[in-house]
């Protein structure tokens, strides 16, 4: 490993060591005032939690923008392109109908439920992409966005259809969260299926490297292109699922990070794998850093929101630094 | 290394692009495929390559079809270059080289020596994509070049539309000693006067089929050539008595 690599990997090591440890020391007390302290210890698993889910969710979205956009050789690519959040939204609002309309709803929680609409948009998204016998990038795109717009329109007919107050609860997931209460079995199991994605992803670095070729390029220099896109679709997919089940929509991170990852490291996609998935973290801990010094008077700021602001303006500078081109 | 193409043909949908198409050539042979616009050159190349399987017909190399080698097997027998090349992302031009290398193992002395002799080893830390076209065409012939195997076939689209004329007398070379190496070499061109300086035979195509076939003074006749692209063509004489088909 080259020395400016080591030392871009340590270097954001550090910075989320220092971000990490401000996400726990950051204290908001009952007046609005802030302050680090260390917290008594039966609130720190309160902080523990969140800390970990972002790392996860964080680390997920950023690998899987990546993923997605080597898949779909579309620098705009990002978890949520292929109708995963439409399709988990949707999911959550059918269940919400379900439970107003017959008291109870077979689909249990939201998690549940959003996991449910992400896999079914994800394998509508699948099928349709198909054109022989392997997936197609740019139908993909098409087919995702407009899965997209059709999970949106059964949303908006199902918030139709149900009484103005659950329609608020819909708005909250849609707004994004990291848990404070969760079981570690739970997180333990979401994160080393995140783990495994991550190091399957990099493991496979130098074909991801070749797949950026042209089709019939990266054949001739022998990429199974069929083969590295069902397995990138499926990890990627994974990836982003696992972030919508903890943490709900988190926009931007997955779009973020790869490219901030590449300005760093470059394009060689095994130290990019990594470099990402620092990355990622970093910025939604960071995000939720941000949410805890900010209160708009009705408490603190959804982290979806804080992704979203920070993301669009970061976005926006990257492309203006790249004079268009990200 | 024997390439045998046996009656192929291609077909999009209803657009019929290549039909009965015959032809064997032996290493150590270049062979210049032309025709107009639309003719079938692109297809019958990615189809020789093994990137497009024939809709009738085979292709062997050595007996073998090439669109059921394995992908290893692909890449260590044919190299590919594009007509435009494409790489989604941010990749020096060493790097893209090296990907030539992907399935036969990483080679620093094949790269720099691919690098080096398209003219680009000083640049080869540079951004692909900040490359001019000439460049990126230089890259993917260097790629093809880091790829291939002594003996195996070479398959090149258009090879030096880009080029200027340096680069051109330069890939000419190039493509001469990896015939004189046993290599089959097979290159769609539009520039005739490029074509009758290296090539050994041609193929020319019209509409899907393969309309002249041979050796080149035989072929790339005034009247032959005329008749295929619908245009006047004449003997020009240079002032070493080369003879040039030149548009009048």
């Amino acid at each position: 490993m080259k020395f400016r690599t080591l030392s871009i990997l340590v270097f954001l090591g550090i910075c989320l060591a220092v971000v990490a440890v401000f996400r726990i020391l950051i204290t908001r007390d009952v007046d609005g005032s802030i302050s680090l302290a260390f917290p008594e210890e039966q609130f720190l698993i309160y902080r523990l939690v969140p800390l970990t889910a972002a790392l996860i969710v964080g680390a997920g979205l950023g690998v899987s923008g990546m993923g997605l956009q080597v898949l779909l050789r579309n620098p705009l690519a990002s978890p949520w392109i292929l109708g995963l959040s439409s399709g988990a939204g949707l999911g959550v609002m059918g269940n919400l109908y379900i439970e107003h309309t017959y008291g109870s709803t077979f689909l249990g929680g939201q998690s549940a439920s959003a996991i449910v609409g992400a896999i079914g948009a994800l394998t509508l998204v699948y099928v349709l992409s198909r054109r022989r016998g392997g997936i197609d990038p740019m139908t993909m795109v098409l087919v995702g966005v407009v899965i997209s717009v059709l999970c949106g329109a059964g949303i908006m007919i199902l918030q139709h259809a149900v009484p103005m107050g659950l329609r608020g609860s819909f708005t909250t997931w849609l707004m994004g969260s990291l848990p404070e209460i969760e079981s570690w079995w739970r997180l333990g199991i979401l994160g080393a299926i995140t783990l495994a994605c991550i190091t399957s992803i990099a493991w496979r670095g130098p074909t991801l490297d070749a797949a950026c070729l042209s089709d019939d390029e990266a054949t001739s220099v022998g990429v199974d292109l069929p083969k590295i896109r069902r397995k990138l679709f499926v990890a990627s997919s994974v990836l982003a699922a696992i972030g919508v089940i903890l943490a709900g929509p988190i926009a931007f991170v997955g779009l973020i990070a790869p490219h901030g990852a590449r300005i760093l490291i470059g394009g060689s996609h095994r130290i990019l794998t990594i470099t990402t998935a620092m990355s990622g973290a970093l910025l939604l801990v960071c995000a939720d850093d941000i949410r805890q010094l900010v209160d708009l008077g009705s408490g603190r700021l959804q982290i979806g929101i804080v992704t979203s602001v920070f993301g669009g303006v970061v976005f926006l500078a990257l492309l203006l630094r790249g004079k268009g081109r990200i | 290394m024997r390439l045998h193409i046996s009656d192929i043909g291609v077909r999009f949908n209803r657009i019929t692009a290549l039909r009965g198409v015959h032809a064997s050539v032996d290493g150590g042979k270049i062979i210049a495929v032309l025709g107009p616009n639309a003719s079938g050159k692109t297809t019958l190349l990615r189809t020789i390559a093994g990137l497009l399987v024939p809709s009738s017909g085979k292709i062997t190399l050595d007996g073998i079809r090439v669109d059921r080698m394995s992908p290893h097997d692909r890449a260590s027998k044919i190299s590919w270059v594009p007509r435009i090349a494409e790489v989604a992302g941010s990749f020096t031009i060493r790097r893209v080289v090296e990907l030539g290398r992907y399935a036969l193992g990483p080679s620093l002395v094949r790269v720099d020596d691919a690098l080096s002799q398209v003219d680009l080893l000083d640049r080869a830390e540079s951004l692909w994509h900040t490359g001019s076209a000439g460049m990126r065409q230089r890259t993917a012939f260097a790629r093809a070049l880091a790829q291939r195997t002594p003996g195996g076939l070479l398959v090149l689209d258009e090879p030096s539309s880009a080029l200027d004329l340096q680069h051109l007398q330069s890939m000419g070379t190039l493509l001469r000693r990896c015939a004189s190496e046993g290599d089959i070499v097979i290159a769609a061109l539009h520039d005739i006067a490029f074509a009758m300086e290296i090539a050994d035979e041609v193929l020319v195509l019209k509409e899907g089929q393969v309309v002249l076939a041979g050796q080149v003074d035989a072929v790339l006749t005034p009247s032959s050539l005329g008749g295929v692209f619908g245009v006047d063509l004449t003997w020009a004489m240079d002032e070493s008595g080369k003879r040039h088909l030149v548009l009048p």
